[in-house]
């Protein structure tokens, strides 16, 4: 009998396996649990691929709800102004914004898994309105491009569209279109095209200017059509109009391209770049899971004719549109510009596991550089734009018409901000192919910003 | 009826929201209370040597002998060792029955046994009867009655009637609990089956509590531990497929019905041994007749469909198998019953590998082993079974590419999340994703999952009620394998040794395969959750099995397997 009893013992061993193989398992729930509920096709944090989740505006107007399929907004005409942020069923527009927070969203932790609370599900508020994204839109019309609000103090985007845009609970026919009106339906504009910038690259070429150059206020230039390089060659900037003798302030009003010849030559191609780059015109920005593409410009070693296009926004210059929204955002905070941002906060359940924080830009821009170019640029409304376009607003910007060649019209760009201290809004607009920056620009902006300031008033 | 059922579905989400709140803290804590009032009585009892005769030598020196079975021989381990040389190593089998009489049995020895100068194979002992081994001369005297009384009166007391009617009524306090759970948030078409699921389990552990008082044995931890069990699995049917919840119901009941029976059976060590030979027959029969009549669900013909019901016999040849396996000491020592066990296990694990069912064959094979050891002490003989298993392993692995999927997908089951992996990866998201604490009955995801209610059934109940609440589950198999062990040395005989440890070893492994093959530890192969996974078979088998564990209870009045002498029982006095 003793032996028996002692062999029982090796029942220990089956006992030690199934302890130990469970104090395993106990460790790598530790360890990985949170790499487990987050892998793709995890049923209580995805939904085909897009995080669960409510997703509202800012003021918790429902935008799309994914806790079970995708379920859109009831109103048309938003859906239409958030596809590009959303996405839509088919994938064809990526929208990473959900699967970027999907633990947040989820609000996992080894204690709790992912319950909630009466099994309710996150909540992403963006920073977007909901009003503003359809103002934008309807500002926008049949035209195609982009227009874009931000809060150049806490980096909220109140409102960006990308044009065309199509219902996603009413799909047009996208692939069997031949008459070009969804030319890049699909793109999100603001964040992932870049443009040939024109003439509103001139405040870049303006800042350098203004940090290189002491006397560059005082100088006077002669415009008289164009500014010849190299006859034979054909080699030279070609102006608008013939501005005769104008100041550097006037040469920025009237975007004179002479004038801004003149000055690119006395920066050099170096030194433009230099400051392209130092104000990263020519870097992405990434928010939100999402990343912008990068901007360009190719001045250093180039012929000095190349120079003086490259300092008027033509040549191999491209920008992109959030990119240039948030430079604006540095001039009108005075050199330093705080990022931009689409997600103010989320609640995983009834906890808040996220809220948005300013990023700051770090200083790019001397203070006194900033604020001459806002004075400068709030000369260019006063003088030639018209303070009456802008809601009242206390408006600095810039137009400009950017040739695209190809036979094609010009893009129609305009940047700028507001200084009023209640409503710290930079905003930009591109329109494609839509002529002049400041004809067809204003008019969409009018509508934007005069919405923008109703909706600050009610905020 | 209707509207008591009714008025549940019909609750406000509201309540039912605080309701989920508060019952995913207090279930676990509830279950681990309960476990404790169970686990405490089966792991203190008290188990020191008890001295049941004498065995007198003629320079009047005393040998003490402390089992109903012991050996006597010249081997260090045997129960009474006596070291000269014409002592065999295993030399006699000294044997006290029921009725207080003793025989001793020749163990093959060389010298042979001689009884009052008369050469015996077996013969029953009077008193001043001399017993001569290898030329050593003694007399047996076993301990007076009133030293038997005092013996008994020693020995731990089973629980007591108040712990026991406690611990059923917080054990149905939890399915009240998770009853109404699951009707809160559950569907409405399924109601009735949800409520009459939870409830037949109460009152049957009510009826059988009431069985116990009424033969005074009222010790119920282990029952209640099996009834925690059930209770569980019927948590993930009114999950995932609450329309079978009475079907598995009416096996809990056949279930416990066997767990009777085989309890009764055990009860008389003399009609145990009998019932042996019918249990052989029927190990080996049951497969037979599945493997002549049987069809083929999943890869493997382990089924039979009698009446509509389906059946998996082979759980029931586990029952056999350790009926089997089990053995008095006096067998033990002849190596020809070994030889015939392995030969026995060789056509119960060729039949299963015809029917292509190798995780239960793993099963058998791992009994065989407990078994072989238990019996043979050679870790050779071990060593050789193991080395013949693998080489059939992989020969089996050769010729069945469906078997070979599981162990190429094992430890890398994110590589393919989707194919190989889905079951297990879904599995391990659904336990993670309700942590510690569970989502709340009905609000988990895994039970879209295929074999959500048996072979992932951990993963279903981890979602759902918590990993703290599937732990405790594990825990509750791993007490009873310790209880076995711990309760060997106060067995009567080593067919309960043989036979607790051995049932209580098959629960093991088969909650080792199942809940570390759900979480990727050990690769998936398909084989139940003892009690909890839904499957009729499967329930009844263990019910079955678990009738050897409580015959391993020796404690005073704890089990009715166990038959004590009236002069053992001074409460009748």
């Amino acid at each position: 009998m003793n032996k028996v009893v002692g062999r029982a013992k090796i029942m220990l061993l089956l006992i030690l396996i199934l302890a130990a193989g469970s104090v395993f398992f106990v460790g790598e729930y530790l360890f990985q649990a949170e790499t487990w509920v987050m892998s793709a096709g995890s049923p209580h944090v995805y939904n085909q691929n897009a995080g669960c989740g409510l997703i509202t505006d800012r003021d918790n107007i429902p935008l799309l709800d994914t806790t079970n399929d995708r379920v859109y907004t009831e109103n048309a005409v938003l859906r239409k102004a958030i596809i590009h942020w959303l996405g839509d069923r088919e994938g064809n527009i990526s929208a990473p914004l959900l699967s970027h927070y999907a633990d947040k969203v989820a609000n996992f932790d080894i204690i709790s898994g992912v319950y909630n609370y009466g099994g309710v599900g996150g909540q992403v508020t963006l920073s977007l309105s909901a009003e503003l994204q359809i103002a934008a839109l309807e500002a926008m019309g049949d035209k195609k491009g982009t227009v874009a609000v931000y809060n150049y103090k806490t980096g909220e985007i109140l409102c960006a569209v990308s044009t065309p845009a199509f219902d996603p609970d009413n799909l047009p026919d996208i692939a069997g279109d031949t008459t070009g009106q969804w030319n890049g339906a699909y793109v999100n504009r603001f964040m992932k095209s870049t443009y040939i910038p024109g003439s509103i690259f001139k405040i870049v070429t303006a800042a350098a200017a203004l940090e290189t150059i002491p006397d560059i206020q005082q100088q006077t230039f002669t415009c008289n059509g164009e500014t010849i390089y190299n006859e034979a060659a054909g080699d030279k900037v070609t102006c608008l109009g013939k501005h005769g003798t104008i100041s550097f302030q006037e040469a920025l009003t009237y975007s004179c391209n002479c004038a801004f010849a003149q000055i690119a030559d006395q920066l050099g191609g170096e030194t433009l770049q230099r400051y392209a780059e130092q104000f990263q015109i020519t870097q992405s920005i990434s928010f939100d899971g999402m990343t912008t593409v990068e901007g360009n410009i190719t001045a250093a070693g180039e012929a000095p004719v190349m120079v003086a296009w490259s300092a008027i926004g033509q040549h191999k210059d491209l920008i992109n549109p959030c990119q240039y929204l948030t430079f604006m955002g540095v001039i009108a905070g005075d050199g330093v510009g705080v990022e931009p941002h689409l997600v103010n906060e989320i609640s995983g359940g009834s906890w808040k596991s996220y809220a948005a924080k300013s990023v700051s830009t770090g200083r790019l821009m001397s203070v006194d550089t900033a604020k001459t170019l806002q004075e400068m640029m709030r000369a260019n409304v006063e003088n030639y734009y018209g303070d009456e376009n802008f809601a009242g607003l206390t408006v600095c910007a810039k137009s400009g018409t950017a040739e695209v060649g190809g036979g094609q019209k010009p893009n129609a760009m305009f940047c700028g901000f507001a200084t009023d201290e209640d409503y710290p809004l930079a905003f930009i607009v591109v329109v494609e192919e839509g002529g002049s920056g400041r004809r067809t620009c204003i008019p969409i902006l009018q509508q934007v910003l005069a919405a923008c300031k109703e909706a600050m008033d009610e905020f | 009826m209707d509207k008591f059922i009714e008025a549940f579905t019909n609750v406000d989400a509201a309540y039912v929201n605080v309701y989920q709140q508060i019952l995913r803290y207090c279930l676990p804590l509830l279950v681990g209370v309960l476990l404790f009032l169970c686990i405490k009585p089966l792991l203190t009892f008290r188990r020191e040597p008890e001295i049941w005769a004498w065995l007198i030598l003629e320079d009047q020196r005393r040998l003490a002998i402390t089992h109903w079975e012991s050996v006597i021989g010249r081997n260090k381990r045997s129960d009474v060792v006596i070291n000269m040389p014409a002592v065999s190593r295993n030399h006699a089998v000294l044997t006290r029955y029921d009725d207080g009489s003793w025989t001793i049995a020749d163990a093959d020895s060389k010298a042979g046994v001689l009884v009052n100068g008369e050469k015996v194979s077996i013969a029953e002992l009077e008193p001043e009867d001399e017993i001569d081994i290898g030329g050593v001369k003694m007399k047996l005297l076993p301990i007076s009655r009133r030293q038997e009384i005092k013996l008994a009166q020693l020995r731990t007391k089973g629980a007591r009637p108040l712990h026991s009617l406690l611990n059923v009524l917080l054990l149905t306090w939890i399915q009240i609990l998770m009853c109404s759970s699951y009707l809160l948030v559950g569907n409405e078409a399924y109601a009735y089956n949800v409520f009459w699921g939870f409830t037949g389990i109460t009152v049957s552990q009510w009826v059988l509590l009431a069985f116990y008082f009424a033969i005074r044995k009222p010790s119920f931890e282990i029952e209640t531990i099996a009834f925690l069990l059930c209770t569980l699995g019927m948590a993930a049917i009114a999950a995932v497929k609450p329309g079978e919840a009475s079907k598995q119901l009416i096996a809990m009941y056949m279930g416990m019905a066997l767990f009777l029976g085989v309890g009764w059976s055990l009860r008389d060590l003399e009609r145990a041994k009998k019932i042996r030979y019918i249990a052989a027959a029927a190990g080996v029969g049951f497969l037979l007749i599945t493997l002549l009549f049987g069809k083929t669900y999943n890869g493997a013909r382990n089924w039979l469909i009698i009446g509509g019901m389906s059946f998996q016999l082979s759980e029931l040849s586990k029952v056999c198998f350790v009926f089997v396996g089990a053995s008095t000491m006096d067998r033990i020592v002849n190596r020809r019953n070994l030889i015939l066990f392995i030969a026995y296990t060789l056509a119960i694990c060729g039949c299963l590998a015809v029917m292509n069912d190798f995780g239960t064959a793993l099963i058998f094979f791992v009994a065989f082993l407990l078994i072989a050891y238990m019996r043979s002490g050679s870790v050779g003989t071990l060593a050789l079974a193991c080395t013949s298993l693998g080489f059939a392993g992989v020969i089996a692995l050769k010729f069945k590419p469906h078997a070979m999927q599981r162990f190429t997908g094992w430890r890398h089951i994110w590589e393919d999340p989707t194919g190989a992996g889905w079951q297990q990866t879904r599995a391990l998201m659904c336990i993670a994703s309700g942590g510690l604490f569970g989502m709340g009955a009905g609000r988990g995801w895994m039970k879209n999952n295929f074999a959500a209610d048996s072979d992932v059934v951990i993963a279903t109940l981890a979602e759902e009620w918590g990993l703290l609440v599937v732990l405790m589950l594990i825990g509750c198999i791993i007490v009873l394998g310790l209880f076995a062990v711990r309760s060997a040395a106060v067995q009567r005989s080593s067919f309960f040794a043989i036979g607790g440890c051995t049932a209580a070893g098959i629960l093991l492994v088969q909650t080792i395969l199942n809940a570390l093959g759900t979480v990727d530890v050990l690769p998936l192969t398909g084989v139940t959750f003892p009690f909890v996974s839904n499957g009729g078979s499967s329930m009844i088998g263990a019910w079955g099995l678990l009738a050897f564990v409580k015959a391993a209870d020796t404690r005073q009045s704890a089990s009715f397997a166990v038959r004590q002498s009236k002069e053992g029982r001074p409460d009748d006095e």
